[in-house]
């Protein structure tokens, strides 16, 4: 059995401790906005906050998640609302839109630790989430807007 | 495991006339359009009371924006207001006709038939309400969703007519044709820039793809494949460890498949890994890229060669031409690498097969599955959901026969889901290619003869009798080498070639490597005559007046012919792409720097002009073109498929990279203004990058690299070649 607590509710599950988060999230709590891409943290489609940070929950187990903060696409504004999601849509980010909550949710841990990034903290910060569909361009903008959303 | 698609001649037929109409809407009996809870006019159209007007689209929504533009389409004709328009993404049905995405046809294909269909169903609209007034329906007009009797003023809402009136008014074929559509100057939604209805819930986690699906009671399905990408004979099974895993529930073991179903994904993966079975690897097992590559070099002297595409007389132009050039080009595989891992939902019961998945394909999947299943066509329903990336690989319904083939075994329903390593392994690729052009150039330096041999494995052959030609030949893997330069003598010659390696259809498909090959042997003409580049191919564009303009256009937004720092180089590439009936006209100025000491590629900046015709969705048509673009810097600098053992060398995204967003260049758009039947953005601007890039390497070092990928030892040993 484990106890997570996401999204401000605790969950208590019966899977085995080393059970990828991931999976978890997905398929035992059907949160699907969190996508599986590659399953070796290669990808970013998988990316959650853990206690406020970003990490790939394709290679986060249950255990090492027990007992923090777990925050998904689905918990990150209670009305979808984050200044990174208005930007997603003022900006026309998405393409496919499968890798848009890894995206998303890094986008969103960097402007809370940098509410003012250059071009180069954003590639630094973005460069680990792949988009097929090669949306890039439109991140960019999109983080810079959110940004001012962010200051403001 | 694959059958024939059971509709002759007609991809054939409709590439041919372009334009043409794929898809009938039938209208309905007008019995059955009383006054009811909705109206459905015809396939694509159905209105409520409430005046909601959905819109059912049948194309895959892959990020391409398909749902919005169709619907727009809709719209425009049927006055529609736009607030009221939805759309959904229905379950396949023989109505629809043939249900295809790809080729960057979905616009081109549709956009008559949808407007005819809106337009007609504006006009029934207005005969329900003038009848009702008992006034002529000449003297009432829609807009925005409200019938209105222009004398009077009186106005009824699309919704109060659906509710209130009988709706009888119907069109045959002919009066279908004859309905007079707006002119492009009187669009009101079309030509729009109007945000797309699917992005709102692409943000908040809401949308749903394939790999989102529960049904109640469902398992978890994998499969043991074979090391071997095709060939493979199962010859030993042994489930016991299998069985000890907790959450175990059944061993699958057919011909065509073993799998292990478990209570959960994790189970399922441990279960399945816990399996013995032995192979016997069959004929591909040391199949690799350099047995691929040595077969290909023997293939392209086949003196039996098919011509694909000839005129004049390229032996006796060659013969008599003042200098001749010849050169060989290469492409490596590449994999679709789509964001969502294939994966698939089935729930069999009461002998129907409703599957859940993200299809571009239906027609050639429900084929296939009905074949494979042994049932009626009828029995199989695919609930169609949003796809994480298609770029081609959709297009197959392996994962979807694989489900099936399980859950009909195990009584539940079953979710399969592949890891990125075996969506990877199991690709059916960009077949590698291998292409020698000739030219012969006059005096004056004007190329006199084309000779092009284009060895390739054609994927058309594995999906049946209507994708290849009376030759045998795939147009799929061949267009481009048709180029539009005005050449007198030409001759294509194609050698298709099986390998083993399964090959399909990769955004932009044969244009990738045609154009690369055409439009890199074109800059090294332009240097053998001693021409501009962007000069040379203007003076050989006179047929071809939209690409002329676009090109010249790309040309002066770089400032063409300016100074650049050292080893930096500006390459040009246009095209016809995707295919030559129905091109949209597309030029690419790619500005690289190239290390000297390492061969490293940095793409700075691409600027791209396109005459695709009518804009539908203008924000949507700049990112298609956007995506595009980078998709193609991706397949030109990084993607290096490569085959050992009888499979992809390759696993996962650190052995198959792509690009990621540090080596994003500068993107610059430029779309032409036309009232011109719209052609398709998907894919032509990604068949401009390789052999634009390759000719800025040459503008930057002088070293010519004739590889695709463009690596870094490749451009080194054009460098050293170079001298």
């Amino acid at each position: 059995m484990a106890t997570l607590l996401i999204n401000g509710k605790s969950r208590t599950l019966d899977v085995d401790p080393g059970t990828p988060l991931l999976w978890v999230i997905r398929e035992h709590l059907q949160l699907t906005g969190t996508k599986f891409g590659c399953g070796v943290a290669q990808c970013g489609a998988c990316t959650v906050h853990l206690d406020g940070q970003p990490v790939r929950s394709c290679q986060t187990t249950v255990a090492q998640a027990a007992g923090k903060k777990i925050t998904t696409i689905e918990g990150l504004d209670p009305a979808g609302r984050h200044p990174v999601q208005l930007a997603w849509i003022a900006e026309q980010v998405p393409q496919c839109g499968y890798c848009q909550s890894g995206q998303i949710m890094a986008a969103a841990a960097l402007l809370a630790r940098n509410a003012n990034p250059s071009d180069a903290d954003i590639v630094d910060a973005m460069s680990g989430n792949i988009c097929r569909c090669a949306t890039y361009p439109r991140i960019k903008r999109a983080i810079k807007r959110a940004a001012q959303g962010v200051r403001s | 495991m694959m059958a024939p698609v059971t509709r002759r001649g007609f991809l054939a037929g409709a590439v041919a006339t372009g334009a043409a109409v794929t898809i009938r809407f039938p209208l309905i009996d007008p019995s059955a359009a009383d006054a009811a809870a909705a109206w459905d006019p015809n396939a694509a159209i159905t209105i409520t009371p409430d005046s909601i007007v959905t819109v059912h689209i049948t194309k895959a929504e892959m990020g391409q924006g398909v749902g919005t533009a169709l619907a727009q389409i809709v719209a425009e004709e049927l006055e529609a207001d736009w607030k009221d328009v939805r759309v959904d993404y229905p379950v396949n049905d023989p109505k629809f006709g043939l249900m295809i995405t790809g080729g960057s046809w979905s616009v081109n294909w549709t956009f008559d038939t949808l407007s005819r269909a809106g337009a007609a169903a504006r006009l029934a609209l207005i005969d329900a309400a003038a009848k009702s007034w008992g006034v002529s329906a000449a003297d009432c007009a829609a807009e925005r969703g409200v019938v209105r009797h222009l004398p009077t003023g009186r106005s009824l809402r699309y919704g109060e007519i659906v509710a209130r009136m009988p709706i009888t008014k119907t069109f045959t074929e002919d009066e279908l044709k004859q309905i007079a559509l707006k002119k492009p100057t009187d669009y009101r939604v079309v030509g729009q820039w109007i945000p797309r209805l699917d992005i709102p819930d692409k943000v908040n986690g809401k949308a749903k793809f394939g790999i989102d699906t529960f049904v109640p009671n469902m398992v978890y399905a994998k499969v043991a494949y074979p090391p071997v990408r095709d060939g493979a004979r199962r010859t030993a099974l042994d489930d016991s460890g299998a069985k000890r895993v907790k959450g175990y529930v059944a061993t699958v073991a057919v011909p065509q498949l073993v799998a292990v179903v478990a209570t959960s994904y994790e189970a399922a993966v441990k279960a399945r890994d816990a399996l013995k079975v032995g192979w016997d690897l069959g004929p591909n097992a040391t199949v690799s890229s350099e047995s691929i590559f040595a077969k290909f070099a023997q293939a392209k002297d086949d003196a039996g060669a098919a011509a694909w595409h000839e005129q004049g007389d390229v032996k006796k132009a060659l013969g008599d031409a003042a200098r001749r050039h010849e050169a060989t080009f290469t492409t490596d595989y590449v994999a679709h690498m789509q964001m969502e891992p294939m994966n698939c939902v089935v729930r069999f019961a009461d002998g129907v097969y409703d599957i859940y998945t993200g299809s571009q394909f239906q027609t050639f999947a429900v084929g296939t599955l009905a074949a494979t299943l042994g049932v009626d066509a009828s029995k199989i329903r695919i609930h169609q959901q949003y796809l994480g990336g298609g770029f081609g690989r959709r297009l197959e319904p392996d994962i979807m026969v694989e489900a099936a083939l399980i859950a009909r075994e195990v009584k539940r329903p079953v979710k399969l889901i592949r890891s990125r390593e075996e969506d990877l392994r199991r690709d059916f690729y960009r077949s590698a290619t291998l292409q020698v052009l000739k030219a012969g150039l006059d005096r004056d330096g004007k190329i006199v003869a084309w000779d092009n041999t284009l060895v390739a494995s054609h994927p058309g052959k594995r999906w049946g009798p209507d994708f290849v030609d009376k030759k045998g030949l795939d147009q799929f893997a061949l267009n481009g080498a048709d180029h539009v330069y005005d050449i007198p003598n030409q001759i294509v010659r194609a050698v298709p070639v099986e390998t083993g390696i399964p090959v399909g259809y990769v955004r932009a498909v044969a244009p990738n490597y045609t154009f690369f090959a055409v439009e890199t042997f074109m800059d090294e003409l332009a240097k053998l005559a001693g021409v501009d580049p962007l000069q040379y191919r203007l003076s050989m564009l006179g047929g071809a007046p939209r690409l002329a303009r676009v090109l010249k256009l790309a040309a002066d937004k770089t400032g063409w012919g300016s100074p650049l720092p050292a080893n930096t180089g500006r390459g040009v590439a246009c095209v016809s792409a995707q295919e030559k009936k129905t091109p949209t006209w597309t030029a690419s100025v790619v500005q690289a720097r190239v290390d000297p000491a390492t061969g490293k590629v940095q793409v700075e900046k691409i600027v791209c002009a396109v005459d695709c015709g009518v804009v539908v969705n203008p924000d949507g048509a700049r990112s298609q073109i956007e995506g595009s673009l980078l998709f193609g810097v991706s397949n030109a600098l990084k993607e290096h498929g490569t085959i050992a053992n009888g499979a992809l060398a390759q696993s996962n995204f650190h052995d198959y990279q792509v690009l990621r967003m540090n080596e994003v260049p500068e993107v610059e758009v430029h779309i032409v203004p036309s009232t011109e039947y719209p052609t398709g953005l998907g894919e032509p601007g990604t068949t401009t990058v390789a052999p634009a890039l390759s000719n800025a390497i040459f503008a930057a070092t002088g070293a010519r690299v004739r590889q695709v990928p463009l690596l870094p030892d490749r451009v080194l040993a054009a460098l050293r070649a170079r001298g």
